[in-house]
């Protein structure tokens, strides 16, 4: 109970932390302006203000601490579809099919982004959905929303086939070779998020991304908990795919387990099964781990599959 | 490439005339699109913040890709954002003399009518901004512009700086260009 909730704390700060980047290298953009146009603090305040003056030193004594500023500065950049964090790159493996369906080639440091979230998915399975997605802390939010008011209003939980988000993964595929890949700003939540913010921060304008995302949490509001995620995303069920044998993931102590109980169903977010030792699509939230009453939940180290068919 | 159907749909607004450039390293528009993924780094990079993200205005295709409106904010040429393109959508320059005389974003046009030194005040504003002057651009009596096609790289510096309202010299698009080639070669 108390590794439950560590995790899903863990889950939120790191969410946090992640959005907060985003927002840091939207930011980025007026740094690199400033920087050019005036490069002193002095002229800085005089162009655009104290706060301006204050984030932009800051951001030059962090950045010195690596070494020229204006350079490192460049090292960063982009959103969760494409980042690159201190010159490290991060691809979304759905943007890397995507390129491949329409150019049947990679670029090599494009390909090179693919090792960080592919060993990812590879070792802790669908990691990303609780860990980094931007838009799953909004669905977390709509999921406590619904818990909240669940006592007043009835909120369905529709279960529909995992081949649907198969399917708008080809949708989309098919989509970014008759257009461009910019269509997948509609199709995935986090690639949403990560425009709205970049255009509200960076150019101070409203993305049309904000249209999706409401889409998005009108769906997990009215057609079930985390529905998007479960069903609609491309990126959480090909990442849950890539994992499904993942060496880490969620555990079941059969001989404490109690046969009445369907807590941990009724609680997960993406519809796993952990009483049935079910682990694809499991994300490591830790939410089955909190209401486990005899606690024979656990994340560890998968099981040889003979042991867990006892 | 559209589907003929699709082309049909609200959603995939058929805007010919677009006053918009790429950056600077950017291919032939239907090689840019192919390779561009919309992930926004070169708009994040850019110290001039002359590049913005398309909307949906624009139709389908152009859904995130980068533009310059030349007008609002030339693109300076410092090729920060060829170098952070993650997938070669804009090929890698770099920030001297033959760095920009590889860029085509377009061409430069000047309107004589429009221009002050062609109606004898001179001017030449347009000139001092040209990072290739005497190349892309020569001066003649009264401060007379003349742009040389062949050697303009469009990046949009002289539209920019022009102080007559509206501007006297515009830049046709790479894409603009291609498009009118195209209709040449289809009915010649
Ligand atoms: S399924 Fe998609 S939207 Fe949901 S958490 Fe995973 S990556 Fe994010
Ligand atoms: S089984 Fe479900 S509730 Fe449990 S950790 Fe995995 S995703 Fe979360
Ligand atoms: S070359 Fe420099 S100024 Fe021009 S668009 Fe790229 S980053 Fe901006
Ligand atoms: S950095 Fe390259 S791929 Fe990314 S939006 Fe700009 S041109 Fe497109
Ligand atoms: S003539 Fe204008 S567009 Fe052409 S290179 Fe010079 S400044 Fe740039």
């Amino acid at each position: 109970m108390k590794s439950g909730r560590l995790l899903l704390a863990l889950s939120i700060i790191s969410r946090v932390g992640v959005v907060t980047i985003l927002c840091a290298l939207a930011l980025l953009t007026h740094y690199h302006n400033l920087k050019s146009a005036y490069n002193h603090p002095r002229l800085v305040e005089l162009s655009s203000g104290k706060t301006a003056r204050f984030a932009y030193e800051y951001t030059d004594k962090f950045l010195s601490l690596f070494g020229e500023p204006e350079v490192e500065a460049r090292k960063s950049g982009g959103m969760t579809w494409s980042i690159r964090l201190a010159g490290v790159p991060f691809t979304d493996p759905v943007a890397a099919l995507s390129v491949l369906a329409k150019n049947h080639r990679w670029e090599l440091g494009f390909a090179l982004g693919l090792i960080i979230p592919l060993s990812l998915a590879f070792i802790f399975g669908r990691v990303f959905c609780s860990y980094i997605c931007p838009a799953s802390l909004l669905f977390f939010t709509i999921s406590r929303i619904r818990k909240l008011l669940s006592p007043i209003f009835y909120f369905p939980d529709l279960k529909m086939n995992r081949g649907f988000s198969w399917g708008i993964l080809a949708g989309g595929l098919v989509m970014a070779v008759y257009f461009s890949h910019g269509i997948w700003i509609f199709i995935l939540p986090y690639f949403a998020v990560g425009q709205t913010i970049y255009a509200g921060i960076a150019s101070g304008t409203l993305s049309v991304a904000l249209g999706s995302l409401i889409l998005f949490s009108a769906l997990d509001l009215f057609l079930g908990k985390q529905f998007t995620c479960r069903y609609v995303c491309p990126t959480g069920r090909l990442l849950g795919f890539i994992g499904r044998k993942s060496p880490i993931t969620i555990q079941r102590d059969a001989s404490t387990c109690l046969d009445s109980c369907q807590s941990c169903i009724d609680v997960c977010p993406m519809k796993v099964q952990p009483k049935y030792d079910e682990s694809i699509d499991c994300s490591i939230c830790g939410e089955c781990l909190t209401v486990c009453p005899p606690q024979c939940l656990s994340i560890g180290l998968r099981k040889k599959p003979t042991s867990t068919q006892t | 490439m559209v589907l003929p159907l699709i082309e049909k749909l609200p959603l995939v607004a058929q805007v010919k005339l677009r006053r918009f450039l790429r950056p600077p390293g950017a291919q032939k528009e239907a090689l840019f699109l192919q390779n561009c993924i919309a992930c926004g780094q070169c708009a994040n990079v850019c110290p001039n913040q002359c590049i913005d993200l398309y909307g949906i205005e624009a139709g389908l295709e152009n859904l995130g890709t980068p533009r310059i409106t030349a007008r609002a904010q030339a693109c300076i040429l410092c090729m920060a954002c060829t170098q952070v393109c993650p997938t070669d959508a804009l090929e890698k320059l770099e920030p001297t003399k033959e760095g920009k005389r590889a860029v085509q974003m377009g061409i430069a046009v000047l309107s004589e009518d429009l221009c002050y030194s062609f109606a004898g005040r001179t001017c030449g504003v347009c000139y001092r901004a040209c990072p290739l002057p005497g190349e892309a651009m020569t001066i003649g009596l009264f401060e007379q512009p003349h742009v040389h096609a062949e050697h303009c790289i469009g990046c949009g510096l002289c539209e920019q700086a022009c102080i007559k309202m509206p501007q006297a010299i515009r830049i046709i698009p790479r894409l603009e260009l291609e498009e009118t080639e195209a209709t040449k070669a289809e009915s010649s």
